[in-house]
């Protein structure tokens, strides 16, 4: 069953290099993510990836088309559908003087809700920075403590805005597992990335952009045999990602 | 009524301030400083200093120079013209008054001539009025008639009226505006830089959660810095609020309102530091000179004065002062009062109208 159903959605910006004229940032996209799967968006920088989840999370006005996620009409009712969804932004900066649990805190009672902060920082292996200021930690904490403050409202689709960007292998790895043990519970997650590994390792289908439009969209596995159907040898060798982790081993440094 | 998501936002916009040393420490600074100003200064405007030449030297012209001494408002030196005049551009007398030989000549009296800085023009009317009373009395006393009439100062208000008593209201209207605009404006915008506004878009709160959220915060801190000065003001100052604190607090609380309101709206203009400086500029520069906050609003030429009566600031200075020096009512229903009332639901609509999150959080 589809949890969120995108249809001929579009985005048009004022063109940065042509006054007067717009440019679709989003071009008629038509995509639909099943309940319980983890859909990666995938493409280069510009491709339209972020706009594109803006809209499904009602951050961003829909110029046209149609978006439904458990079934609520984004356009009619974004504010119910932010009650239903984890979002974590690319960018982590929080209010000044307030620490961890202050913010965990704050953003459950934006929605209503008590937490224990102990408990959730736990899920992102943050129990220990509880007094800790957002400004004391390091890129993968800040990432999966972003993270810890999407999953306050215990949502049913958690949108995950390139979440290894920036982070080293460790950090990376570490937030893959993370993704994958939120989506075993039963948490949808949807994601952008540019990163080909991260989409291949995470994500039960793909949509691949390219300037605002869907040029593919499938499981990994499907998408390779029908535009790299070429079996590629079988490597004698790791790549050098594989030696840093076996150097430097697998535990999170931060 | 409130929600818990706005009560909760509003304790932690509280918790943030107070967790800040450094704007603790100097929101008491100022407060300390203006008190000290006022506490450690003489009421007394000093004297203006006068040079006197004397060119008669008669009985008459001695008795002019004995008079003038004893005027309070000068410290008078007698000196040669020259000596004096290097005085006065040297800046070390105010004024120089050169009496003629002809002083005594009743038939044809020379005038007295006044020599002065131009830069303190603005102390000429004071300087002119006490020769013109003294050299009155000079006439009076050899023609040997009594005045026939004189002049009573009674004060209908029957209160003692300081310079502070004016001022102060008037300096805590401007203090609670610029606290306001800064804690909604810059902070909007500041915001919005560093993506906090995004974040709690994220959320479901809505704009109008947020606006209230943080006017109700900031309008218990300015309570709060407020509440130091006219402390230290009624304690060392003496100062007497004949109206009252609650309906002061009253207008205080509705000022507060409207100034977060207009520093939303500005900050929703604003989309970086540099520019959010500038539009606060514009708004509260013009509204220091016309809203009546060292001088009378009376004092402006007849024409501005409608617009300057009619300036946010101006209706919650005058509101603040008539409850402070006249013991005003804070619902009489007046120009002020109907000017609040105004400036309340304006600056609401504004504020509401231009924070839309996708505009202001992106």
């Amino acid at each position: 069953m589809s949890i969120i159903k995108a249809s001929n959605l579009e985005k048009h910006y004022l063109s940065p290099d042509k006054p007067g004229k717009t440019f679709a940032a989003v071009n008629k996209i038509n995509l639909s993510v099943e309940a319980g799967e983890i859909f990666g968006l995938l493409g280069p920088n510009g491709a339209g990836k972020t706009t594109t989840l803006e809209m499904l999370e009602g951050l961003n006005d829909i110029d046209s088309g149609s978006v439904f996620v458990n079934q609520i009409d984004v356009k009619k009712n974004p504010y119910e559908v932010k009650k239903i969804i984890g979002v974590q932004l690319q960018s982590n900066e929080y209010f000044d003087r307030l620490n961890l649990s202050d913010l965990l805190i704050l953003f459950a009672n934006l929605y209503s809700v008590s937490i224990d902060p102990k408990a959730m920082l736990a899920k992102v292996d943050l129990e220990n920075k509880i007094h800790a200021l957002p400004d004391d930690l390091s890129g993968g904490q800040k990432q999966r403590f972003s993270i810890a403050c999407a999953l306050v409202n215990n949502p049913k689709i958690l949108f995950l805005d390139e979440p290894t960007t920036g982070l080293d292998p460790q950090a990376k790895r570490n937030l893959w597992n993370l993704a994958k043990n939120l989506n075993e519970e039963g948490m949808t997650i949807v994601l952008t990335t540019h990163n080909m590994e991260e989409a291949e390792y995470l994500c039960d289908r793909i949509a691949i952009m390219d300037q605002g439009s869907i040029i593919a969209q499938d499981t990994p596995k499907q998408l390779i045999l029908d535009y790299a159907p070429e079996p590629h040898e079988t490597p004698m060798y790791g790549n050098i990602e594989d030696v840093f982790l076996a150097l430097t081993g697998h535990r999170l440094r931060d | 009524m409130l929600t818990k998501p706005q009560i909760h936002l509003a304790t932690i916009f509280i918790k943030i301030f107070y967790r800040d040393r450094q704007s603790l420490f100097f929101s008491l600074l100022f407060p300390l400083i203006f008190t000290g100003i006022f506490l450690f200064s003489d009421s007394e405007p000093n004297p203006t200093r006068l040079g006197l030449v004397n060119q008669s030297q008669d009985e008459l012209s001695i008795k002019f120079v004995e008079l003038v001494k004893k005027e309070k408002v000068f410290t008078v030196k007698e000196g040669s013209e020259l000596e004096l005049k290097d005085d006065l551009i040297a800046g070390d007398q105010t004024a120089v008054i050169i009496i003629p030989e002809t002083f005594n000549n009743f038939t044809n009296p020379g005038k007295l001539r006044l020599l002065l800085d131009a830069s303190q023009v603005r102390q000429v009317d004071s300087i002119r009025d006490s020769l013109e009373a003294t050299l009155l009395s000079i006439e009076r006393d050899i023609r040997k008639i009594e005045p026939m009439f004189s002049l009573e100062l009674e004060d209908v208000k029957a209160r003692p009226q300081r310079y502070i008593d004016f001022l102060l209201p008037g300096i805590l209207a401007y203090m609670l505006m610029n606290l306001c605009i800064a804690g909604s404006g810059f902070n909007i915008v500041e915001y919005r830089r560093r993506g906090i506004l995004k974040r709690l878009f994220v959320t479901p709160i809505q704009p109008k959660d947020f606006i209230i959220s943080i006017v109700l915060a900031r309008m218990f801190i300015i309570m709060m810095q407020l509440s130091v000065i006219l402390g230290l003001a009624i304690g060392l100052l003496k100062i007497n609020i004949i109206g009252g604190l609650l309906p002061l607090y009253g207008v205080i609380l509705f000022g507060a309102f409207i100034f977060l309101c207009v520093g939303f709206f500005l900050g929703s203009l604003a989309k970086t530091q540099e520019s959010i400086r500038p539009l606060v500029l514009l708004f509260t520069f013009p509204q220091l000179i016309l809203s009546g906050i060292f001088f009378p609003i009376s004092y402006l030429p007849a024409m501005v004065q409608p617009i300057a009566s009619s300036l946010p600031l101006s209706v919650i200075a005058s509101s603040m002062r008539d409850i402070a020096n006249d013991g005003a009512p804070l619902f009489a229903i007046n120009f002020n009062f109907i000017g609040i009332v105004f400036w309340v639901f304006t600056s609401f609509f504004i504020a509401t109208k231009f924070f839309v999150w996708q505009k202001v959080a992106s």
